[in-house]
């Protein structure tokens, strides 16, 4: 009943949108800052990746066109036309940039604003102020002539509209007798990857403690000893980290999500991403993962199934249906799929339900 | 121990931001005793006991601890160096029960010595023991100071800097309140009180310091500014 490409294309697509809901809620649980301008900084992450890949690539491969090659283990045949080290380059230049630029966010334009004692208002005007600088740099960045030049001569791309769709790798699975995209795994094994190391990260190290400590109460946090202003910069850096990755995902989702430009991908998913902090919880990291997945879900798998059921095309208006399952947990859950681990939300809940039914 | 300062605080002017509210003051807080901050509303006790702490902008002056310039150091640095706070309010880690709060007090602590200011905490506060399943937002408001003291002594600090504690709380739980402080106080803390319970908190204190309008009026021993009917009428309607 479920078609095989739309479940994957699913996870891929919410996969990025986990990362990215993830990014806007840690940013928001320990400064109180919406930022309006995350989604830009994985186009950041994007550019920065291919413009690393493609310098990589000259520098240590010269003038290469890149021929398909394949891997066979089993029943397992990995096709793929770039090589893994350009890859690894790739995805720490994503992550570098996401870092930084989310942390020149923090320091120059949300920091000084915060010292001033502005209101969670002016920060978040603030966030979308820093966006139209990220455009305006991106734009620059991509019609630059040199790095234009370096990227369409190597991955023979343009700047001004960015998809390594093509060099996206093929898992082909024999017995299955189909194949997954390269995109599918990273999307699936990276957030899950980021979720089980913010888990480490969050119960199982003293950062994690003074993290939690932070978020939960900062002046009596400061109190213990804790640098509370240090563990909101190391906040600032892991959001930043992930929105970088997600571009570098985006780089190569193609159909999916419009390739990268000064504008987009943000336009595209600004919406999505923040439905997916909103509807997994905006004060919880975990449940943001989550809040992406059933955004993911809600926009293709389930815009998917209603294309089929009434043979009315709404895959183009699906951030309508994200927007509706916002508004749902609004209406019913205020602090989100998170909060449903709460039993006193749950009795909650259920009695309202029930008043209904 | 006559003589004996852990807290001095040199001609020090101070406030939030460009708004001053404590002028050239000095004043030493001895060893081991309860030295009482009181003052009208808005006198600048509580942000004399802030200045300590590193929360508010020191214009001029020094202020010293341990014999050590902590003038420029931000609170969690003081904090390691062995000074602790307790808000009037939000003192606890609301969302989590009290065995996690003190927990998260003893975060740095090695196993065994966590272990034994625990031991330290129940030996203080038996009641707590009672409760330490329960989530720290659903105490009442005695037990919440309680708690918010306990999570000082797991820090082991040289110093306890308690902001209006009774505030808001009724005048048999204030009362059970000031008790808690002669406790800290009898196990060989030192402890700053602000208070707005003049009479009571005065009775307990060792020292007592009248805050008027940002400067100070009054610096001797608790007895004699209780006394001292002059002061009490003027500045506290007593």
């Amino acid at each position: 009943m479920i078609d095989v490409k739309v479940l994957l294309d699913t996870i891929s697509y919410s996969g990025v949108i986990a990362l990215l809901s993830l990014g806007i809620t840690l940013a928001y649980m320990t400064t109180r800052v919406f930022n309006f301008a995350h989604p830009r900084i994985a186009s950041a992450g994007a550019y920065s990746a291919a413009a690393a890949m493609a310098l990589y690539t000259q520098a240590v491969y010269g003038d290469i066109t890149f021929s398909k090659s394949t891997l066979s283990l089993g029943p397992l045949t990995l096709s793929y036309r770039i090589p893994f080290d350009i890859v690894i380059v790739g995805i720490l230049a994503s992550i570098t940039a996401g870092i930084l630029v989310a942390l020149l966010e923090y320091f120059l334009v949300l920091r000084p604003l915060i010292n001033r004692g502005a209101d969670f208002l002016k920060l978040m005007i603030a966030t979308l102020a820093f966006d139209f600088f990220l455009i305006a740099m991106l734009f620059i960045l991509g019609t630059h002539i040199s790095v234009k030049t370096l990227v369409s001569g190597v991955f023979g791309r343009e700047t001004t509209s960015l998809s390594l769709h093509a060099f996206d790798p093929r898992l082909e699975v024999e017995p299955l007798g189909y194949r997954m995209r390269g995109v599918f795994l990273l999307s699936l094994l990276g957030s899950l990857g980021v979720a089980l190391l913010l888990f480490i990260l969050l119960f199982k190290t003293k950062l994690g403690v003074k993290m939690r400590a932070s978020i939960e109460n900062p002046a009596l946090a400061e109190v213990l000893g804790i640098n509370v202003e240090q563990v909101y910069t190391i906040a600032w850096m892991i959001s930043g980290a992930t929105a970088g990755f997600a571009g570098f995902i985006i780089l190569f989702m193609g159909d999916l999500i419009k390739p990268v430009t000064a504008t987009s991908p943000a336009d595209e998913i600004i919406v999505s991403a923040f439905a997916g902090s909103i509807v997994g919880g905006v004060n919880s990291v975990f449940g943001s993962i989550g809040g992406g997945f059933i955004i993911g879900t809600v926009e293709i798998m389930v815009s998917s199934m209603i294309t089929d059921l009434t043979g009315l095309d709404v895959t183009r208006y699906n951030k309508v249906l994200s927007m509706a399952a916002v508004a749902l947990t609004l209406l019913f859950l205020p602090q989100g799929i998170a909060s449903l681990f709460k039993p006193e939300v749950r009795a909650r809940l259920v009695s309202r339900l029930r008043r209904r039914g | 121990m006559a003589g004996q300062w852990v807290i001095k605080l040199e001609e020090v002017s101070a406030g939030y931001g460009k708004l001053q509210t404590l002028f050239d003051v000095t004043v030493e807080i001895p060893k081991g005793e309860i030295t009482v901050i009181v003052g009208p509303n808005g006198a600048g006790k509580s942000t004399l006991l802030k200045t300590i702490f590193g929360f508010t902008n020191v214009y001029q002056g020094r202020v010293l601890f341990d014999g050590r310039d902590v003038t420029q150091l931000p609170p969690h640095d003081r904090a390691k160096l062995g000074m602790t706070f307790i808000f009037q309010l939000d003192n606890v880690f609301r969302e989590l029960t009290v065995m996690e709060n003190l927990r998260l007090a003893g975060y740095d602590l090695q196993e065994e010595v966590f272990r034994s200011r625990l031991e330290e905490v129940f030996n203080m506060f038996p009641r707590l023991k009672e409760r330490l399943g329960q989530k720290a937002g659903t105490l009442s408001g005695g037990e919440k100071q309680m708690l918010a003291m306990a999570i000082g002594v797991m820090r082991s600090p040289k110093v306890f800097l308690i902001d209006e504690p009774t505030a808001g709380l009724s005048p048999k739980l204030a009362k059970e309140v000031l008790t808690y402080v002669r406790i800290l106080n009898k196990e060989g803390y030192t402890v700053v009180l602000v208070e707005q319970n003049v009479k009571a908190s005065l009775e307990i204190g060792d020292k007592g310091i009248l805050v008027v309008n940002g400067r100070i009026a009054f610096d001797g021993p608790a007895g004699e500014l209780l006394r001292s009917k002059d002061l009490a009428r003027m500045y506290l309607g007593l």
